[in-house]
């Protein structure tokens, strides 16, 4: 059922369309190769992060320029295995924020910041390439291979803290996890494969109608790589690695792991799920809207009962992930794709947004890598730094869900895009689930400005740490900003996905 | 522009705040901004047009395009009072705390500023999620105000506060945007604003929950019932207003409240006019309750602080009996007990922090005589007790004379248990300050090394506009009831049919891409 393959395997098209994420992966390679020759000495850590950016900005510059000039609307590449439109833009973008951020405060941090540097930005950039090809898959072996190019990186790089013991026991969870997951999805593909005769997501959208409810096999497969992808952004019940990665992990690859990665994930996700076969099972709505609930209750109700700082913000991230099933799931069943994937990529931008300044200001605190950041550590921080302590609040207050910053109108339109498709009981529990999550994201905030600041517990701040510091305060700027004038941001994501340039 | 410039300025007063280089000058510059704030809201006061019910001073401009949401204010005469309310006590409050607030002054001002411009959003609000988005700012700073300058279990005061408040309006969001939808399907474009939602018919079912006109009428009304505090859910109330600084108990009782209880007579009564009319007798019966639980549990407290805020729970349920009387009588005296309240609950808690000042306790139990160590405090007290048990002459008369008219029209019955209400607040009140200013000298006033010293000329010009109000509302009501004469009588006669009327270019789709939306 494939198109026959064009005797003429890439043309120009098809290695513009990769051109920013090969731009992206050379330049990454300049500092590694840079290494042997200075005689396996580290270069200056700052060289290697210049290099890096150069990279991002490159790839961003050539999505911006292709996409701008003659690629409006979708174009497919490589046999249509991948789709180039709005939304993949879109996402690239956030690929790029969230790895460029990594990298600064990876480039600051104590855990990171080393012997290592240069594979180290090696392999976030990697994985970042992964993750672009995850976006633009339009085919299950395409999504495969960007899934594990993203995570066998990602393997690593929790491994690579220079803390010693919890990271490698997050790294081997990690890797065992995510084997197994892999392997599941993969057995799914081959299931899918086998009845439907291709992978490419189109040919399962036209065969999966009518197989849905007849070929039990075809079922199986769908479960098993909803499954594989329910792993990766951390769905109920297969949310438990997250809590343990995310705390095990130095805290800048915690930052890059819980806002790109999800982000990624979450658009191959869309894609799969919105193929019409889903839409069709009779269960598995129910199943869908039960696993929302439960992810979105769990992650809160545990975030409520941690102390770690980055164990709360993995249960929070567990917990955002049941509220952007809200919208995936209105996606996937409803009548308004386009509305509520817009709700979706504006979800994932606001969280993003929060998440990547949230850690940035644990990176601030932690005083050496072998030390996690408890919340109880933050005492007097709202009144020694003043501004870290505002944009914390900020941040926090935004991820609960206070109008008017970001995170406000990002559950208001997904709830809205529920509502409109009277998915009311999904909504419902959101709500709720909101209140609950009010709790702990007010913890900090309480230790901060509210508590006694005893010497002993003294806010540890390793060094100046510019980068760190700017994306604390502007990431808090920007949630303001963006929360008051949504709009814009807004009608930005809707032409995206409505693929209008 | 006026009323923007009313409802930002404050805004810009807290940025102003932040600048201030010096500790000490931040006091006298935040009086003399919330001072001019007073001045230019009485602006407002001047220009207004009494004889109309429409909404005046309209500002619209579109805010979220996409999903019709606007950043549209206006105001009329159920509005009015209560945006003058919130500019008259500020510049008292900042006074009044003048030397209760020593650490992290500039915050605090900050946090006051902030807190003021999202009080009076909400009132001039005409958009419902501009209303939603001030309607939870303003637990922002008050969370803040409790939390940092609160008392010993300020923490658990402050989180309860704002869970409890928070957990009644996000069904109030989902019931926001349920109503936009139906917008969208009735009149063709998307809206959030008021005026559309007035204009929508919901399906309703008399005795029947699930449809939609009750369920939004419910999700609505928890949101404004626990923020009136109503009882069963003034738990949080108590707790916030004993564990809060004074500036932030005379602000919570003096015009957060009236949030909850003006957003019933804004959304609530006139958007689901067959649901309240049918279930009005709920909020009766709760009102009733309310007025004499709170007095019932106001009697024993030991603490005069948490007495005053069992006092708001009793006070708040005259206002929501008023409310749902449904008739003109019950409305103007809510409103004006709205006022009422505001006046004579905030001076209480300005005085019973005046006196804690000095002695650092608020035990009924360790004071007595206090009139002859303060006899000055004590005739202000005692003026203050008048009103608030509602003598004649004072303010409290009129406002629970107008409600119980009103309910006596509506409801005999209920009308009867309401005013043993009357009763016991003038039990507990008086019996309290008995105890605190006559008799034996208590432990507190005795005490030869701490003599108490009589209020002093600040505390005098901070109680000064509130005793000259009490009696001014207390005689002349008319004055302040003309205002909002028009439109009350217009929002009790076409109670079926609610419409206001705004100047014609604002009305209908702020944008052409709405048309389009129909589609999406």
């Amino acid at each position: 059922m494939n198109p026959t393959l064009p005797t003429d395997l890439v043309t120009l098209k098809e290695i513009l369309v990769i051109a920013p994420m090969a731009a992206m992966f050379l330049i990454s390679l300049i500092p590694l190769l840079l290494k042997p020759f200075l005689g396996n000495r580290e270069p200056n850590p700052f060289t290697v992060l210049v290099y890096n950016f150069v990279g991002l900005l490159t790839a961003a510059g050539l999505t911006a320029a292709f996409f701008g000039h003659g690629f409006g609307g979708k174009t497919f590449a490589f046999s249509n295995a991948v789709v180039l439109d709005g939304t993949t833009v879109f996402m690239s973008y956030l690929v790029y924020i969230a790895t460029g951020v990594g990298l600064m405060l990876a480039y600051e941090h104590v855990a990171t910041r080393g012997r290592q540097f240069t594979e180290f930005c090696f392999l976030m950039m990697s994985s970042a390439v992964g993750m672009l090809i995850l976006i633009m898959a339009n085919d299950l072996i395409v999504t495969f291979i960007g899934i594990e190019t993203m995570s066998l990186c990602l393997y690593i790089l929790v491994a690579m803290s220079r803390e010693q013991t919890l990271s490698k026991e997050a790294a081997f969870k990690y890797f065992v996890l995510g084997s197994f997951a892999s392997a599941i999805f993969l057995y799914g593909v081959a299931l899918i494969y086998g009845t439907v005769g291709s992978t490419y997501f189109p040919d399962i959208a036209t065969e999966g109608v009518k197989l849905i409810t007849t070929n039990r096999v075809f079922l199986v497969g769908t479960v098993l790589v909803t499954i594989g992808f329910a792993f990766k952004v951390a769905v109920f019940p297969l949310h438990s690695w997250a809590p343990d990665v995310y705390q095990g992990a130095a805290t800048p690859v915690t930052a890059f792991m819980s806002t790109a990665v999800k982000a990624a994930s979450f658009v191959a996700f869309l894609r799969f799920f919105t193929t019409d076969a889903i839409a069709l099972s009779p269960h598995f709505l129910g199943v869908m809207t039960w696993l929302a609930v439960l992810t979105m209750t769990i992650g809160n109700v545990a975030a409520v009962m941690q102390n770690n700082f980055k164990r709360i913000l993995a249960y929070s991230s567990v917990a955002h992930s049941g509220y952007a099933m809200i919208g995936l799931i209105t996606a996937g069943f409803g009548t308004n794709y386009d509305a509520a994937a817009t709700s979706l990529l504006f979800y994932l931008f606001s969280y993003t947004l929060m998440t990547l300044g949230t850690f940035a200001l644990i990176c601030v605190f932690e005083k050496n890598e072998n030390t996690s950041l408890e919340v109880n550590d933050l005492r007097g921080v709202g009144r020694r730094y003043p501004w870290l302590g505002m944009s914390m609040t900020i941040l926090l207050l935004s991820l609960a869900g206070i109008p008017p910053l970001l995170g406000f109108f990002a559950k208001f339109y997904v709830f809205s895009a529920a509502i409109e498709q009277d998915m009311y009981w999904l909504v419902f529990w959101g709500a709720i689930n909101s209140v609950i999550s009010v709790y702990y994201y007010l913890r900090p905030i309480v230790v901060m400005y509210m508590m006694e600041d005893e010497n002993s517990a003294a806010s540890p701040l390793m060094k100046s740490q510019i980068l760190t510091r700017g994306t604390v305060v502007v990431t808090a700027m920007l949630i303001v900003v963006l929360g008051l004038l949504s709009s814009p941001l807004f009608k930005m994501v809707q032409r995206s996905v409505l693929n209008q340039f | 522009m006026l009323l923007s410039l009313v409802t930002l300025l404050p805004l810009a007063f807290a940025l102003v705040m932040l600048l201030i280089p010096r500790e000490s000058w931040i006091r006298p510059v935040a009086l003399v901004l919330a001072l001019a704030e007073f001045v230019i809201s009485l602006k407002l006061l001047i220009d207004f047009d009494k004889t109309t019910p429409a909404i005046q001073f309209v500002e619209k401009i579109p805010w979220v395009p996409e999903m019709g949401i606007s950043y549209f204010l206006g105001l009329d005469g159920l509005s009015l009072w209560l945006v003058l309310l919130t500019t008259f006590l500020m510049p008292i409050v900042i006074l009044g705390s003048w030397t209760a607030i020593n650490t992290k002054v500039k915050g605090f001002h900050v946090a006051l500023f902030i807190l003021q411009t999202a009080m009076m959003g909400s009132f001039v609000a005409m958009d419902a999620i501009l209303f939603y988005v001030f309607f939870e700012l303003s637990l922002v700073p008050m969370y803040f105000m409790v939390g940092i300058w609160g008392g010993q279990r300020r923490i658990y005061a402050t989180v309860k506060f704002f869970i409890y408040t928070m957990a009644g309006s996000l069904m109030m969001l989902l019931a926001i945007i349920y109503l936009m939808f139906a917008t969208r399907d009735t009149l063709g474009y998307m809206s959030s604003s008021l005026l559309d939602f007035y204009a929508i018919k919901l399906p309703f079912v008399a005795g029947e929950l699930m449809n939609p006109q009750t369920l939004l009428f419910f999700a609505f009304s928890l949101a404004f019932a626990i923020k009136v505090p109503m009882f069963p859910f003034h738990t949080w109330l108590p707790d916030a207003h004993v564990e809060a600084p004074t500036p932030g108990s005379v602000l919570l009782a003096g015009v957060m409240l009236k949030m909850g209880s003006y957003g019933f007579l804004r959304f609530v009564i006139p958007m689901f006019a067959e649901a309240a009319g049918y279930y009005a007798w709920v909020f009766l019966f709760l009102g009733v309750v309310g007025i004499i639980y709170g007095a019932l549990v106001a009697m024993v407290q030991p603490d005069i602080k948490k007495l005053v805020a069992y006092s708001s729970v009793s006070h708040m349920g005259y206002v929501m009996i008023g409310l749902f009387a449904l008739n003109t009588y019950g409305v103007t005296g809510s409103l004006y007990q709205m006022l009422n309240h505001g006046v004579s609950t905030g001076a209480l808690f300005l005085l019973i922090g005046m006196i804690y000042e000095r002695t650092h306790n608020r035990e009924i139990s360790k004071y007595g005589g206090l009139a002859k160590a303060m006899p000055i405090f004590t005739i202000l007290f005692v003026i203050v007790t008048m009103s608030s048990i509602a003598v004649p002459m004072t303010n409290g008369f009129i406002g629970e004379f107008l409600i119980l008219m009103g309910t006596f029209e509506a409801s005999k019955p209920f009308a009867i248990a309401a005013v043993t209400g009357v009763v016991l607040g003038a039990v507990y009140m008086l019996w309290m300050v008995k105890r605190v200013f006559f008799g034996p000298p208590g432990e507190l006033v005795a005490d030869e090394h701490h003599p108490l010293h009589d209020i002093n000329t600040r505390e005098m010009v901070v109680m000064a506009p509130l005793i000259v109000l009490i009696f001014w509302m207390g005689l002349f009501p008319t004055t302040f009831l003309n205002y909002s004469k028009a439109s009350i009588d217009h929002f009790v006669n076409n109670r079926d049919n609610y419409r206001l009327a705004a100047p014609t270019t604002i009305s209908g789709p702020s944008d052409t891409k709405f048309a389009a939306k129909e589609s999406r």
